[in-house]
C-alpha cells in the first residue's frame, strides 16, 4: 500500500493513501503524468483544514465503484444524501464551502455532488426570507420589485 | 453583489470602530491614564505601522501620490479584496450597540479594547489565528458559549453569489419547481441564476413528456427534438455564463410561431396525436397550417426576443396545464349536432372530426366550436375514421371504407373489400388495415395496391398498424388480442386473458417508463426479477443482438424495429389490460369501470378510457389505481381521443365533449 504527502497552502504536509489521494482526478493525472517521485504534491488552494476533511471522505469512500457519469441519466438524480455523508457534511458553512471548492478544484465529482446536494437542501422548500436568513443575504429588491417577482412565480405555488 | 468592491481599509476600520477621541467626550484625565496610553502606543503604534501601513503611516512616493497599498493579509486567501469575500460586514444595528457599550466604559477601558481591536485588524491571518488561540486558551465556558452561539450566526455564505457560477447552476439543478421559484425571490443576484435557461431547460428535460423520478409526475409534452438540439448549447452557456451577450442565439426556447414549424407538439396551438406518437406526421400537418416566418439573416435582438422563449416559460406552460390535469380544472365543451350515436372521432391541431350512426362525419373547429363540414356518403353508421394532413379514410356498418379529401368535403374513392360491417381502421405511411365483423383485418398497400387478409376466429373490433416493426396488433371478440408479423403474415403473440370481446387495443409509446412494477402485479411472474428498465428497446437490433423473441424474420433485416414493448386492451369485461409484447404476459389489470369498455386512447402520462357505464376514466399507467373520474354523458361512452392537454369523447348521447385544461 503505497502512501504519498500532499502539502497544504497552509505548509502542512499530510501523508495519504495512495488509493485514497486518487479518489482526486487531479490528483490521479498528476501521479500518473510526473509518477511517483515520493516528492510531496502542493495543493496550493486547499488548507490543512479543509484538505484533512477531503481525504476523511475520499478515505470512507475509496472502494465506491466508480461513479457512472451521471450526466447522460440526469432524470435519475435526487437529493438524497446518504447518511454517512449527511453526517459528514454536519459542517459550518464555511466548510461546507470549502469542501465544495476543493472537491472541484481535485476534481472529485462525487464529493462535488454531495456538497452541492447539502446546499440545495438547505434551499429547499423555504421561503424567499428564510433562504435570505439562512444564507445572510440582503434583499436588494425595492417592494415594487419584490412583489412583481412574488406574483411572477406564483404559478409554482400549489 | 460581491462585497469585493469594498476597499479593505474601510471594511476594517469599520468592523473595528476604534474610538476617536475628538468625539468622546473628554472625562477625568489623570496621570495614570495618560502614562497607559502612553505605554499602549508603544506598545501598539509599531505592529500597526507595520501592517497598515497607509492608515497609520502613510507612504507616499517622492511626487506625493500614494503607492499602492500591500495587500493586507488580515483576510484569508479567499477574502483578499481582489478575490470573492461573501462576509458580509458587520450591520448597523449590532455595530450602533457595540459603540454605546463601549461608550458607557471609562476613558482608559475605552483605549484599550480599541488597541486590542485595531491590532486583531491589522493583524494578517497567521497572527490572528495565535491571537485567538490565546484568546479562547483564557476564555471560560460561558464565554466559550458565548462565541459559540454568535460564530453560529456570523457564518452564513451567500453560497450562490460566491460560488463560480457553474457550481451555482449545479446546486440550483437539484430544486424543484417551488424551490426555484422562491429562489428567484431572495435577491438580484439569486434571481439572475434561479431563472436561468441553464436550470430550467434541465428541469424541461426532466419533466416534460416523462415522468419525473425526483417529484412523480410528468409534464405535458413539449418539443422533445428541440429540448436534445439546444442541450449542448445550454452546457456551454453553463460554463460560460456572464461571458455572453444578452443578445446570445442560444438563450431561450423556440418560440410558438416558429417551433411549429419544426415541430408540431409546443405551444397552445399545437396537436398531438398521442396514440400514434408520430411527429413526422405531425410536422406534415403543421407546415400547411402555418406559415413559416420570414427568417432574416441578420439578427438583431428584437429577432431574438420573438424567436425564443425562457425555458423557464416554457415549462410554466406545460407545468398549469399539468396542474390542471392535477385539480380537474378544465373547461368543457359541448359539440352538437349528429343525429345519433357517435361512434369514432380524432383531433389534430384545431380540428376535431367525429363519425357517426347518422352516416355522416363532422368537421370542427376546436377553437370556434363551430362546424366546418358535414361529410354525406355512407349509407349507414361511420364506425371509425382516421385523418391526416390530405385525406380522411372512414369506414361503416355498409361494409365499405371511403377516402375524401377532407378540405373540399369530395369522396374520392370507395372500397368494397369487407362483407361486413367495417369496425375499425388504422393506417400509417402505405399502409392501412381494416377490421370487420366479417372476422378479418385486411392488409392495403396503398403503393402497390395489393392486399391481403389476416383471419381471425371471430368479428375484430381494433386494429393498430406499427410501421418501424412491420407489425400489427388486432382486437377479437374471441377475448384475444393479437399481434400479427406483416412480413410472414403469421400471428406472432396472442394476449389471451379477457373474459369477453376484446374491444379495442394500443400500443404504448415506445419511449414509455414502466419500471420495476412487478411487485404490483397480480400475475403469477413474480419472482423472475424486476423488468429490465434499460433494454435498448428503442434501438435497432445489431448483429450482436440475442435473437429477436419475436421470431428470426426481426433478425434478418437491422432496420427493423421490435414490436413496442407494452400495450394495452380494453374489453367487455370492464378491464383495461397493460401486456408486455415479448412475453406475452399481462403485467397488470385496471378495475374501475363498471361495465364494458369501448373506448381507449394513451400517451406517455396517462391512459384514458370510457364506457358503457357513461363514465369516463384518466390513467397512470404505472399505477393501477384510477386518477380520475370524469362523467357528463348521459349514454355510453364511444369513442375518446387525449391529447396533453385534452381528451374529447363521443358518446350515444349523439353529444360530443371536450375537456381542455389549458391555461384559460
Amino acid at each position: 500500500m503505497s502512501t504519498i504527502t500532499l502539502t497544504s497552502s497552509d505548509g502542512v504536509d499530510i501523508a495519504v493513501e495512495r488509493a485514497v489521494a486518487e479518489r482526486s482526478v487531479l490528483i490521479k493525472n498528476m501521479l500518473e503524468d510526473l509518477g511517483d517521485s515520493g516528492e510531496a504534491i502542493p495543493i496550493p488552494n486547499v488548507n490543512e483544514a479543509v484538505l484533512k476533511k477531503v481525504i476523511e471522505w475520499c478515505d470512507h469512500h475509496k472502494n465506491d465503484p466508480p461513479s457512472a457519469s451521471d450526466d447522460d441519466d440526469n432524470r435519475r438524480k435526487t437529493t438524497d444524501i446518504d447518511e454517512w455523508d449527511q453526517k459528514f457534511m454536519q459542517v459550518d458553512q464555511e466548510m461546507l464551502f470549502e469542501v465544495i471548492l476543493a472537491a472541484n478544484y481535485l476534481d472529485i465529482k462525487a464529493l462535488l455532488d454531495v456538497g452541492c446536494k447539502t446546499v440545495a437542501n438547505m434551499i429547499k422548500g423555504k421561503s424567499p426570507e428564510e433562504i435570505r436568513k439562512t444564507f445572510n443575504i440582503q434583499n436588494d429588491f425595492t417592494p415594487e420589485e419584490e412583489d412583481q417577482i412574488r406574483r411572477e412565480n406564483e404559478w409554482a405555488e400549489e | 453583489m460581491s462585497a469585493s468592491t469594498v476597499p479593505v481599509s474601510s471594511k476594517a476600520g469599520d468592523a473595528a470602530p476604534v474610538t476617536d477621541a475628538n468625539h468622546t467626550p473628554p472625562t477625568h484625565n489623570n496621570e495614570k491614564s495618560e502614562e497607559l496610553a502612553e505605554l499602549a502606543k508603544q506598545n501598539v503604534a509599531p505592529f500597526l505601522t507595520k501592517y497598515h501601513p497607509r492608515q497609520y503611516a502613510p507612504l507616499r512616493s517622492e511626487d506625493g501620490t500614494p503607492v499602492p497599498r500591500p495587500i493586507n493579509a488580515g483576510y484569508c486567501y479567499r477574502h483578499q479584496p481582489d478575490s470573492k469575500c461573501n462576509r458580509r460586514q458587520a450591520d448597523e444595528q449590532s455595530m450602533r450597540s457595540l459603540q454605546q457599550e463601549l461608550n458607557s466604559l471609562p476613558q482608559d477601558d475605552q483605549q484599550g479594547i480599541a488597541h486590542v481591536w485595531s491590532l486583531f485588524s491589522a493583524a494578517p491571518a497567521k497572527q490572528r489565528k495565535l491571537m485567538l488561540q490565546g484568546i479562547l486558551a483564557q476564555c471560560c465556558f460561558p464565554q466559550l458559549s458565548f462565541i459559540s452561539a454568535s460564530v453560529r450566526e456570523l457564518i452564513r455564505i451567500d453560497f450562490l453569489s460566491a460560488l463560480p457560477p457553474e457550481l451555482s447552476f449545479k446546486i440550483l439543478r437539484y430544486l424543484d419547481t417551488a424551490s426555484l421559484c422562491r429562489a428567484a425571490q431572495v435577491s438580484h443576484r439569486w434571481r439572475m441564476l434561479a431563472d436561468d435557461d441553464v436550470v430550467w431547460h434541465r428541469m424541461c428535460e426532466q419533466h416534460i413528456r416523462r415522468k419525473c423520478n425526483k417529484c412523480g409526475w410528468g409534464l405535458p409534452l413539449l418539443d422533445r427534438k428541440r429540448l436534445r438540439e439546444s442541450k449542448r448549447e445550454i452546457e456551454l452557456r453553463a460554463t460560460n455564463w456572464g461571458n455572453q451577450s444578452s443578445a446570445d442565439p442560444t438563450k431561450g426556447a423556440p418560440n410558438e410561431t416558429c417551433s411549429v414549424v419544426e415541430n408540431p407538439s409546443t405551444g397552445s396551438k399545437r396537436k398531438v396525436d398521442t396514440t400514434t406518437d408520430d411527429q413526422d406526421y405531425g410536422c406534415e400537418m403543421i407546415k400547411r397550417h402555418c406559415v413559416s416566418p420570414a427568417y432574416r439573416p441578420e439578427p438583431d435582438d428584437e429577432y431574438y426576443k420573438t424567436r425564443y422563449r425562457p425555458w423557464k416559460d416554457v415549462y410554466r406552460d406545460r407545468f398549469v396545464v399539468g396542474m390542471n390535469w392535477k385539480h380537474r380544472r378544465c373547461s368543457v365543451k359541448v359539440f352538437r349536432g349528429h343525429t345519433d350515436s357517435v361512434m369514432c372521432l380524432q383531433f389534430e391541431d384545431n380540428i376535431l372530426m367525429t363519425g357517426s350512426y347518422d352516416a355522416t362525419v363532422k368537421i370542427w373547429d376546436m377553437e370556434t366550436h363551430e362546424e366546418l363540414r358535414t361529410l354525406r356518403g355512407h349509407t349507414a353508421g361511420v364506425r371509425c375514421l382516421q385523418f391526416d394532413d390530405t385525406k380522411l379514410i372512414t369506414g361503416g356498418l355498409d361494409c365499405s371504407i371511403r377516402v375524401w379529401n377532407w378540405r373540399t368535403g369530395e369522396c374520392i374513392s370507395k372500397y368494397n373489400g369487407h362483407s361486413e360491417a367495417v369496425i375499425a381502421l388504422h393506417f400509417d405511411s402505405t399502409l392501412l388495415a381494416s377490421a370487420s365483423v366479417d372476422r378479418t383485418v385486411k392488409i392495403w398497400n396503398f403503393k402497390d395496391k395489393s392486399t391481403f387478409v389476416l383471419p381471425h376466429p371471430e368479428g375484430v373490433n381494433g386494429v393498430k398498424i406499427d410501421t418501424a416493426s412491420r407489425t400489427v396488433l388486432t382486437a377479437c371478440d374471441d377475448g384475444a388480442a393479437r399481434l400479427w408479423d406483416l412480413d410472414t403474415k403469421t400471428c406472432i403473440r396472442v394476449f389471451n386473458n379477457h373474459i369477453g370481446a376484446v374491444q379495442q387495443v394500443l400500443p404504448l409509446p415506445r419511449e414509455i417508463e414502466i419500471e420495476n412494477h412487478l411487485e404490483a402485479c397480480e400475475n403469477d411472474h413474480i419472482g423472475e426479477g424486476p423488468v429490465d428498465i434499460l433494454s435498448p428497446l428503442l434501438q435497432h437490433r445489431t448483429l450482436a443482438s440475442p435473437p429477436s423473441m419475436f421470431g428470426s424474420s426481426f433478425d434478418e433485416d437491422k432496420d427493423r424495429l421490435e414490436p413496442p414493448r407494452y400495450i394495452i386492451t380494453s374489453g367487455v369485461d370492464a378491464t383495461i389490460r397493460l401486456w408486455e409484447t415479448s412475453t406475452g404476459k399481462c403485467l397488470r389489470t385496471f378495475f374501475g369501470h363498471l361495465e364494458g369498455i369501448w373506448a381507449l386512447s394513451a400517451d406517455t402520462l396517462r391512459i384514458a378510457s370510457g364506457g358503457l357505464d357513461r363514465m369516463v376514466k384518466i390513467w397512470d399507467p404505472r399505477i393501477p389505481t384510477c386518477q380520475e373520474t370524469y362523467e357528463g354523458h348521459s349514454a355510453a361512452v364511444n369513442c375518446i381521443g387525449l391529447s396533453d392537454s385534452r381528451f374529447i369523447t363521443g358518446g350515444d348521447d349523439y353529444h360530443v365533449r371536450m375537456y381542455d385544461f389549458r391555461a384559460s
